[in-house]
């Protein structure tokens, strides 16, 4: 079952007076509970195309639908809620609040996704499902550390913890591994492999073919198109 | 919930949020320091310019003056019986002061002024020194000077009329009401340490010819030292002077030769408004009234020309409002002069027709404008500062989302809304003006209630640092007053302009696609 789908997406950007086309009618179907890996050379548009699935970027042209409901034809408003319920993102650099501990990174997007009455009322179940996860990760030790007190390894779990607190139907992760050696890349994608083994759909970019092999389906982005 | 969340952790982690509401703190404190000061220097005057004039005032501005003001007097009581209290005419010139002993002269303004009944329009009686310690011994008749004896005890005592009256004062005083710059230590030349009194060794009693008496604008004769207290012992209480007169017929031309007129200091007169208080003094209006020869004179054919007055001062009666009864007394004045029509020499018409009726406010409005315009300049002043503080706080508040940029797209990526975003910066704004604010509004009225001790504080240190000196400034004290509207105001433009100078930049950074801001170095 197609749980996203984009079609015909287009991209330029604009590098001064150059036009750069990174996506050139991109059609892609990523399936409900699979893995899929989106490889490609440095700068051929896989974090764009990621970023556009996800709602973080929008095309100049095409659509993308996510379990039907296109996600560009949404209002803002709706397209923010997508991205809190339905869409969860770890980033290559990680991309945590620094002023905040781990415990309150992860519990962030189930503060965002809660109207602050119902917060109150919420926020005890919240904490336990936060700490159920980064117990799963491997960091309910660290729960009231900073992020600058951890490892790489460490602060990309925590990035996870925060991209699945929701439980979103969709998981995107941008070259995941790509800031860790290889034995904390290989914990990241112990640690994605489980989640998938759980149900959960991950769409993952990497330029790295040893990740790639581990997806369930590869896809290469060659020239702004996926390649056949 | 997040909003706040964030907001809160901004405002604790960053310590450029200290040096926000530092500078709100102290633009707020500022500012109140300044409108408060001014204030009260505004009300101050505007106070005492009341009270030397009345509710309303009726003149044509010459120093001939106008005929027909008793009857006019006399006409206004019975047509508005219910609004009019009291009704006392004045009358302005010029003349030099001079005292014999030293040679000391001084041009001076001449106010005849009929005592009772300008007390009774104004607050004059409270502005008098020595009525003040001495009840009821002031008086513009004829006296002679008091002089200060010994008693059995080798103390200095006055006659016992000052005696009695002093006592009577030490009996009915409130303790605010005792001005500590005025009583010093007593001593020979002030048995109550009260002004000064000429001494003998012997009895007290009086001494030389009985003349009119003359009450001084404090600041025409005495100077003040660094204290405020006035030196009154240079000139005592009854001491003679002479007061050399001008006077002028209806039509503006000298009448004679000047008239010296020997007269006994009686009291001194402080409105605290150092424009009167350096030049004028104050006589009896039928006395002067003859030497100025406005009273009534004898003309060749046998007739006698009416008399005159510059100024009719009105009171109204308790409750009523001057501006409403201006139109009143003007229609009464007009009504007035129709049943002169035919009646009157082409001199005295001349005089009447330019007789004008105004409010104490209207009359004093080139003085108080002056002030209020000075407040304007100093807001504006200050206005412009703030404003540099205002454009620093947005500037500061420019940077603080500039260096959260990333954590803008890290948070619209979690899902939260470009409003939510931006209402986490405009509520860190907020927070900083409300807490820059209440700061400033408790340092200000803090500093605003204790200005006085404050100043003595830096003068006990550098007498340089005494900024409000007495010997420039009428008023003893520095003179603040915070109005509640001003409080309000203060704190809101400090709440809103804090709040507007996180806007910008908070719209900026929250209506972009996250990705741009995550991608920001």
């Amino acid at each position: 079952m197609v749980l996203a789908r984009a079609t015909k997406l287009h991209k330029t950007y604009s590098l001064g007076k150059t036009k750069v086309s990174v996506l050139r009618g991109v059609n892609l179907e990523v399936h409900e509970g699979e893995m899929l890996a989106i490889t490609g050379a440095s700068g051929c548009g896989k974090s764009t195309l990621l970023h556009i699935l996800g709602a973080l970027d929008k095309p100049d042209q095409g659509t993308v639908s996510l379990g039907g409901e296109d996600l560009f034809a949404a209002g803002t408003w709706r397209r923010d809620a997508i991205r809190n319920k339905d869409v969860g993102f770890v980033f290559q650099f990680y991309h945590l609040l620094p002023e905040f501990n781990v415990l309150e990174n992860v519990l962030m997007p189930r503060m965002v996704g809660t109207p602050t009455l119902n917060w109150l009322s919420s926020s005890r179940e919240a904490k336990s499902k936060a700490t159920e996860i980064l117990e799963t990760v491997g960091l309910k030790d660290r729960m009231k550390h900073r992020p600058k007190e951890l490892s790489g390894g460490e602060r990309q779990r925590v990035a996870i913890a925060r991209a699945i607190v929701n439980e979103p139907r969709f998981l995107l992760a941008d070259e995941p591994t790509g800031n860790l050696d290889a034995k904390m890349g290989k914990g990241i994608m112990e640690c994605l492999r489980g989640l998938n083994r759980n149900g959960q759909t991950i769409v993952l970019v990497t330029h790295d073919p040893h990740i790639a092999n581990q997806a369930d389906r590869q896809v290469r982005l060659v020239d702004g198109r996926i390649e056949a | 919930m997040y909003k706040l969340f964030l907001t809160f952790r901004y405002l604790i982690s960053k310590w450029v949020a200290v040096f926000s509401i530092l500078s709100v703190w102290l633009c707020v404190a500022m500012v109140l320091i300044v409108f408060s000061v001014m204030d009260g220097f505004l009300d101050n005057i505007k106070q005492h310019s009341r009270g030397l004039l009345g509710d309303i005032i009726i003149d044509n501005s010459t120093l001939q003056g106008f005929p027909y003001y008793e009857e006019f007097s006399a006409y206004l009581k019975d047509r508005l019986p219910d609004e009019i209290d009291v009704v006392t005419p004045v009358i302005y010139s010029y003349g030099i002061l001079r005292e014999p002993e030293s040679s000391f002269t001084k041009p001076v303004r001449i106010v005849a002024i009929d005592f009772d009944s300008y007390c009774a329009v104004n607050n004059f009686r409270e502005s008098l020194y020595y009525d003040r310690y001495y009840p009821d011994t002031t008086s513009l008749g004829l006296v002679q000077k008091p002089v200060a004896g010994i008693d059995m005890k080798g103390n200095s005592i006055l006659p016992e009329r000052l005696e009695a009256a002093h006592r009577e004062y030490l009996k009915n005083r409130v303790e605010e009401e005792v001005d500590h710059t005025d009583i010093a230590e007593p001593n020979y030349r002030s048995p109550h340490g009260v002004g000064g009194f000429e001494q003998h060794f012997g009895l007290p009693g009086y001494e030389g010819n009985p003349l009119p008496g003359i009450i001084i604008g404090t600041d025409v004769v005495f100077s003040r030292d660094r204290k405020g207290v006035y030196n009154r012992s240079i000139l005592d209480r009854g001491a003679e002077i002479v007061l050399t007169i001008l006077p002028l017929t209806s039509r503006g031309t000298i009448a004679e030769n000047p008239i010296p007129v020997a007269m006994r200091n009686i009291d001194d007169s402080r409105t605290k408004v150092y424009e009167i208080d350096k030049i004028c003094v104050y006589v009896d209006f039928k006395l002067f009234q003859e030497y100025l020869s406005m009273g009534a004179l004898e003309r060749v054919d046998g007739s006698f020309t009416e008399p005159r007055a510059s100024q009719l001062l009105v009171s109204l009666k308790d409750g009523k409002d001057y501006n409403k009864a201006l139109p009143k007394i003007e229609e009464v004045w007009n009504d007035f002069l129709g049943t002169l029509a035919g009646n009157v020499t082409r001199y005295e018409a001349d005089l009447l027709s330019s007789v004008g009726v105004d409010t104490w406010e209207t009359r004093q409005q080139a003085f108080i404008q002056a002030v209020e315009k000075e407040k304007v300049l100093v807001t504006i002043l200050f206005g412009i500062i703030s404003v540099v503080a205002i454009v620093l706080i947005g500037v500061v508040f420019y940077m603080i989302v500039l260096q959260k940029t990333r954590d803008i797209g890290i948070i619209k990526s979690l899902g939260a809304t470009s409003a939510g975003v931006a209402m986490i910066f405009i509520m860190y704004g907020a927070i900083i003006g409300v807490i820059g604010g209440i700061l400033g509004i408790l340092t200000g009225t803090t500093v605003v209630a204790n200005i006085n001790e404050i100043q003595a504080w830096l003068a006990s240190w550098n007498p340089k640092l005494q900024v409000w000196s007495p010997e420039v400034y009428t008023f003893d004290r520095i003179p603040s007053v915070v109005k509640p509207l001003v409080l309000v105001a203060v704190f809101g433009m400090a709440v809103l302009t804090s709040t507007l100078g996180a806007l910008v930049p908070a719209l900026k950074a929250a209506w972009v696609w996250p990705v741009k801001t995550l991608r920001y170095e």
